[in-house]
């Protein structure tokens, strides 16, 4: 009989191997066809593989590439089969643990390492809404605003970029936000210091610590 | 600069060329051409090799380059559009580089020259700071402990926290001011060592164009300095810049062009990182001309490039350049460590030794402390272990620097995941005398012992 565990390895193995998402999403019908809740499927598959594949990617066993493939297809199986049902059974806890909008702040225009940031909390079940790079301070909070974010995430890998965070910090105390949503900051010359003066509301040293901060944020158990 | 002629070919093609999404240009295009360049050159990544000397092997790294250079092209983000050649236009482009360059004026001048793997020909030590922000008091006496060691020949100064007690914010005047400062302190400091003539990498505040251009303007940089022009990671240029390198081109100064593909990234592994620099350094040279060529690739999680991984990608990117062209090529160590610990010492011996042996023209350091990331974080003895290490290795084997590599990477490599960032300049540095502290030096001293007995000559008086 096969266990949730031996259903979990499968799908970390199919997410990595398996090219068409079709065969995927017909596989997960097929599993819930066959008697596992949806509920089970997302608490005892779903969530821990995706884990799994962020830790492949921690460990650099996995790349980029795989690691965003892995998202997508996790990201249809999650919109075309698990959302739906889960909605019907009011006992999920939902599939969305809060919303992001993610940016690489003006005068930076480097993404990789905002795009990491983006695909973990993704494959951590949060929805991003990725503003690209370069952004102006002022386009976040219009954003954050129009979108009713959770969190918004931002990133300089420039120390020419980061008087630019600050201005995001206080345009969100102008304009009366401050508890509308939460600010992470990030990036190589980003501190945990740097991010207390500038009055952000957590600091991620990268993509791993970037989601159990969110989580936090969110006051969420941090996925391990 | 007979090989900058075709400037306004590029400018046009940057306008010209196939329109793509930038997302679409990495993930489809680039991430995926490389995956079957390495399957059909059967490049695979040997654990127990850091130094490679198969030539078979860098041959194959480069046709795959040039493949990829031909295939992928460049991005650039402010028209969309892939900047594009033919394989003869690429092959045109090398066949012309340069050969050799002077840098600097005067008695400070010196002249880098094409070389191979194994080579005896001298290589150009470069030091400094490298970008590591420090406050303006710090900016002299932290540039003056590079420029007191005469094994450094080359400048690459650190860049400004503040200005005039200011943030710096890119894209804005403050930028310019900074970059006008910043020219100002790195001459003085040069002036005040009796080096007024010696190059200097230049503009370091310069996230846009307008530091790049205000810094190398009238009474800034001069000519003779190094200009930097990066693209960014993976095969990105941009109108920023491409106006640096019109300026640059103008003004007849001396280009440095970089790119620093990030290892687990779009290129994905050790050997796609080896193909990425071979092909990304074809690409450079086609489309920003630099004189000189530099690769610094980066660990996203440690933020080095002192990986065994990354060692062995460097080694053989740069092996496939330098026994298939004349490109003047130079590579940036950036270890994890920081000043005051044995680690980055130990890393940034094994990065040179397998740099130097590969053809390498010039060796630049150092992104000190998390590569470059930590500021402060930065001295003069974390470039004179690199100067020192580049000359005691000319002429030695690519098999004999493997063995010696094997042996001080196991006395770093456990380190690189705990941050090992040391001390601020101030806390290893007496900062009016420019002098290393006692324990400073004395660690130096005993990793250079350590490095002497295992066979590394850096007793050898003549370089």
């Amino acid at each position: 009989m096969t266990t949730l565990y031996d259903m979990q390895n499968e799908f970390v193995t199919m997410l990595l191997e398996e090219s068409n998402t079709e065969v995927m999403i017909a596989w997960t019908r097929e599993v819930l066809k066959k008697g596992t809740t949806p509920l089970d499927f997302f608490d005892e598959v779903f969530t821990p593989g995706m884990a799994e594949i962020g830790n492949k990617f921690s460990r650099l066993d996995i790349f980029l590439p795989e690691l965003m493939d892995a998202a997508e297809k996790a990201k249809a199986i999650s919109d075309q089969v698990l959302a739906p049902l889960l909605v019907e059974n009011t006992a999920s806890n939902g599939l969305n643990r809060g919303k992001v909008i993610i940016a690489s702040v003006k005068g930076d225009l480097h993404d990789i390492g905002k795009n990491m940031v983006s695909l973990m909390l993704q494959v951590n079940g949060f929805e991003v809404i990725d503003m690209g790079v370069n952004v102006p301070p002022r386009d976040i909070i219009d954003k954050a605003r129009e979108q009713e974010v959770d969190i918004v995430g931002l990133s300089s890998l420039m120390t020419t970029s980061m008087p630019y965070m600050k201005e995001v910090v206080e345009l969100r105390e102008g304009f009366g936000l401050k508890n509308k949503f939460s600010i992470i900051v990030g990036g190589a010359p980003i501190t945990k210091e740097y991010s207390d003066a500038i009055g952000a509301d957590a600091f991620g040293n990268d993509a791993i610590e970037a989601v159990q901060k969110c989580l936090l944020l969110l006051d969420r158990p941090v996925v391990s | 600069m007979k090989h900058r002629s075709r400037l306004v070919e590029v400018l046009h093609r940057a306008e010209t060329g196939p329109i793509m999404e930038e997302a679409d240009f990495e993930r489809k295009l680039v991430a995926p051409t490389l995956k079957n360049l390495l399957k059909k050159y059967d490049i695979k990544y040997n654990k127990s090799v850091f130094v490679p000397s198969d030539d078979d092997l860098t041959d194959r790294v480069f046709q795959a380059g040039l493949d990829l250079a031909v295939e992928v092209g460049m991005f650039c983000q402010s028209t969309s559009r892939r900047i594009v050649w033919t394989r003869s236009e690429l092959e045109e482009g090398l066949r012309f580089c340069p050969q050799e360059v002077t840098l600097g004026a005067g008695n400070d001048a010196v002249v880098a020259r094409t070389r191979r793997p194994d080579d005896d020909r001298r290589v150009i030590v470069a030091g400094g700071a490298y970008g590591t922000p420090v406050p303006e008091y710090m900016y002299i006496p932290m540039s003056l402990s590079y420029l007191k060691e005469p094994v450094i020949e080359l400048i690459d100064n650190p860049s400004l926290e503040t200005v005039y007690g200011y943030p710096i914010k890119a894209g804005s005047p403050w930028e310019v001011l900074s970059a006008r400062r910043e020219a100002e302190l790195a001459i003085q400091a040069a002036n005040i060592a009796g080096r007024p003539g010696i190059s200097l990498g230049c503009v370091e505040l310069s996230p846009t164009a307008l530091g790049g251009l205000a810094g190398a303007s009238w009474g800034g940089y001069r000519p003779t300095d190094w200009h930097h022009a990066p693209i960014l990671s993976e095969l990105k240029t941009n109108y920023d810049m491409l106006s640096i390198v019109t300026h640059v081109t103008r003004i007849g100064g001396v280009l440095e062009a970089y790119y620093n593909p990030i290892y687990g990234g779009f290129v994905g592994g050790a050997e796609g990182v080896a193909v990425a620099i071979a092909g990304g350094l074809i690409l450079l040279n086609q489309t920003h001309m630099g004189d000189t060529l530099n690769t610094r690739p980066n660990h996203p999680f440690y933020n080095c490039d002192t990986t065994p991984e990354l060692i062995w990608a460097i080694s053989l990117g740069i092996q496939a350049l330098s026994r298939n062209t004349n490109l003047i090529l130079d590579t940036l160590v950036g270890p994890a460590g920081g000043p005051g610990t044995k680690t980055m010492l130990y890393e940034n011996a094994s990065f040179v030794i397998a740099t130097t042996v590969s053809g390498q023209s010039i060796m630049t350091s150092c992104h000190s402390a998390s590569g470059g990331a930590t500021p402060r974080h930065a001295s003069g003895l974390d470039s004179k272990i690199c100067g020192e290490v580049t000359h005691a290795v000319r002429g030695m084997s690519r098999g004999q620097a493997n063995e010696l590599v094997k042996q001080i990477v196991p006395l770093y490599i456990n380190e690189l995941d705990k941050k090992p960032i040391g001390k601020p300049f101030n806390e290893v540095y007496d900062i009016e005398k420019i002098e290393p502290s006692a324990e400073w030096q004395g660690m130096y001293d005993e990793v250079r012992n350590d490095l002497i007995k295992m066979g590394l000559p850096l007793d050898r008086l003549k370089y």
